[in-house]
């Protein structure tokens, strides 16, 4: 890459224009957060988060997260397996449904999942509710997050080298050992980055969680609904309270996934983009 | 018998690429797959080590059948061109992969890896990872690795290719004197006629997937059966003749038929001459092999230690001849383009003349 110092007006111009974009759309937004809160005073931030309706929203959020993580850190490696090691019909149709949370808006998501999980629905549960439940916003939310490690495991998984594997077999190793000791350390770096993007997005999930679970107080109330919430209740040390934890908590994440992403670019030379 | 393949066939898309493939190797014998890339070789030997599945045929690997057995089950020890260690384990980790999966006791485990590590040389390096190993140092960790568990047949599939030319002498002889120390069986893939000679104790010629010719180095070369052995493996004049009696008959030269070759009498036969095997001459009476005429030297080349020549029969319409001369014999000649000189054969072998 060639890069040059602006000399002519048009090049500062562009920088400008750039730097500009960032600072109102991207910068001030989050010092605004940290002003208003630092504003409404941390002892009226502190007390606002100790409520225990919002502890409950933080628990919700937290058990949330870490479900949906789970279940797509399996699942999204199982997806990039059968995509790129496997040929088997309906493969295509599988590679454009799991970019489909991409495009889908989380509200028609959360929706759908009324519909289906609903009392008259195709997947009407018996044993416990699942829509305006807790299970309704894990689902929403591991909905939302479903694609990252897929996405993220795949290109890693498709460039890794297969003679290795293939010595672990004839040295007597199972499919499985050889998965575990030889491939995984290999598309480590892939899945890391991959459940950091999947984390940051389950944790900022709102509409579909919203929709699918009613953000009801107390109950499937998740932090970014209660946010909502605080706000519509001019809840204003609630609302910044927790708005700055999120913020603290994505900007941790999206360090966490720089250095990542740098270990990532570095271990396997092919550039790994991510397709959100 | 350590390695007994009966049959053995491989296609893909309907191309065959293993092509009934029969062989018995010998306990503590190195046996070298020699072919042209794309001729089936590293494919036979991956069918061996059970890495793809065979389309037909039979494999025994010391005395069992193992067919349709998983590459887990085979006990062989792969050695592949591009090393492929494992990049995130140590070398000391690597050469003990195979043992921690048996559940060796730690102790027995570290001794046989400190063992190996001498073997190959690399005591004191155990620790380093694979990035931290020249080319040659992560090869000899592969080889290691692949005998740790002390498989019933090595495979090696062109594991000197990725090394430089001076290395892989080196590693030859490393090679060598392992195998023989260990008496393991192997099977070593090449397309380098150079590595089949040095390491061979007999050598496969494959081509097309069809194994062409099984022999010692020495007599594949000297004494061949097909006219593409006689011409993959080094040089080769072919001249055209017919065995008479106990005489061949080359243009209007008469020479003695060779021993036991009395099958081919009345036949149309190939002479085959190497070109070290060719003298030349001022004069007829000066020829200690015997001669079949006068030619004119075409040109003249140097070729390292040797000089190379090249010479054309007067009285026989065949490609020009190349001979190799040493440096005392090309100055006591003294011969120019244009000189015209009797030619010798020193040794010749006959083979049927395969139709075109």
């Amino acid at each position: 890459m060639r890069e040059i110092r602006p000399r002519t007006p048009s090049q500062w111009l562009l920088v400008a224009a750039a730097l500009l974009y960032a600072a109102v759309l991207l910068l001030a937004p989050i010092v605004a957060i940290v002003q208003k809160a630092l504003e409404a005073g941390v002892g009226a931030m502190l007390d606002a988060l100790s409520e225990p309706v919002v502890l409950h929203a933080l628990q919700i959020t937290f058990f949330i997260t870490l479900g949906a993580v789970a279940i797509n850190t399996v699942m999204g490696i199982v997806i990039a397996w059968v995509l790129t090691r496997q040929r088997f019909p309906g493969k295509r149709l599988l590679n454009l449904l799991v970019d489909i949370p991409f495009v889908f808006s989380p509200v028609i998501a959360g929706y759908t999942l009324i519909v289906l999980f609903g009392r008259t629905g195709w997947f009407a549960p018996t044993l416990f509710p699942v829509v305006f439940s807790v299970p309704g916003v894990l689902i929403a939310t591991t909905f939302v997050s479903l694609p990252f490690v897929a996405r993220e495991v795949g290109p890693v998984l498709a460039a890794l080298d297969r003679e290795p594997e293939d010595a672990a077999y004839t040295i007597g190793a199972s499919r499985w050992l050889t998965f575990r000791r030889i491939i995984l350390p290999g598309i480590w770096p892939g899945i890391l980055y991959g459940v950091v993007l999947t984390l940051a997005r389950a944790l900022g999930e709102f509409g579909a969680a919203a929709v699918a679970g009613g953000g009801i107080e107390g109950q499937t109330e998740t932090a970014t609904l209660f946010v909502f919430r605080a706000l519509n209740d001019r809840n204003e040390a609630g609302a910044y309270g927790m708005s700055l934890l999120l913020g603290l908590v994505a900007i941790l994440v999206l360090i966490l996934m720089r250095l990542l992403r740098r270990n990532t670019v570095t271990e396997h030379s092919a550039h790994v983009d991510h397709p959100g | 018998m350590s390695i007994i393949l009966d049959k053995v066939c491989k296609a893909y898309d309907q191309q065959t690429v293993v092509d009934q493939v029969s062989l018995e190797i010998e306990t503590g014998e190195l046996f070298v797959l020699l072919g042209a890339s794309g001729s089936g070789k590293s494919t036979l030997l991956r069918l061996i080590a059970g890495l793809i599945p065979l389309d037909g045929g039979r494999i025994e690997l010391d005395g069992r059948d193992v067919t349709h057995l998983p590459p887990q089950a085979r006990n062989t020890g792969f050695v592949f061109q591009n090393y492929s260690l494992f990049r995130h384990m140590t070398a000391a980790q690597n050469i003990e992969f195979g043992l921690d999966i048996r559940h060796l006791p730690r102790a027995d485990r570290e001794r046989r890896v400190n063992d190996l590590l001498r073997l190959i040389d690399l005591q004191g390096l155990g620790g380093r990872l694979p990035t931290q190993l020249s080319g040659g140092q992560q090869q000899r960790v592969a080889l290691a690795r692949a005998l740790a568990y002390e498989p019933s047949v090595l495979l090696l599939d062109e594991p000197f290719g990725a090394l430089d030319v001076k290395i892989r002498g080196q590693l030859r002889q490393n090679l060598r004197e392992i195998q023989r120390q260990l008496k393991v069986t192997a099977i070593l893939v090449t397309h380098d006629q150079d590595e089949a000679f040095e390491l061979a104790d007999r050598i496969g010629i494959i081509e097309g997937g069809k194994l062409i010719e099984v022999g010692t180095p020495s007599d594949l070369y000297r004494r061949p059966n097909s006219r593409f052995t006689a011409t993959f493996l080094g040089a080769a004049n072919l001249l055209p003749g017919q065995r008479n009696g106990t005489h061949v008959y080359v243009g209007d030269a008469t020479l003695d038929a060779p021993p036991n070759t009395g099958h081919l009498s009345g036949k149309a036969v190939e002479l085959l001459v190497r070109p070290e095997e060719i003298e030349l001459a001022h004069h007829a009476d000066n020829l200690r092999g015997q001669s079949i005429g006068r030619g004119v030297v075409e040109r003249i080349g140097f070729a390292g230690p040797l000089e190379r020549v090249t010479v054309r029969l007067d009285n026989l319409d065949s490609d020009a001849l190349h001979v190799l001369l040493s440096p005392d014999e090309a100055r006591s000649l003294a011969i120019q383009p244009q000189s015209e000189v009797w030619i010798g054969l020193r040794d010749y072998h006959l083979m049927a003349k395969e139709n075109a």
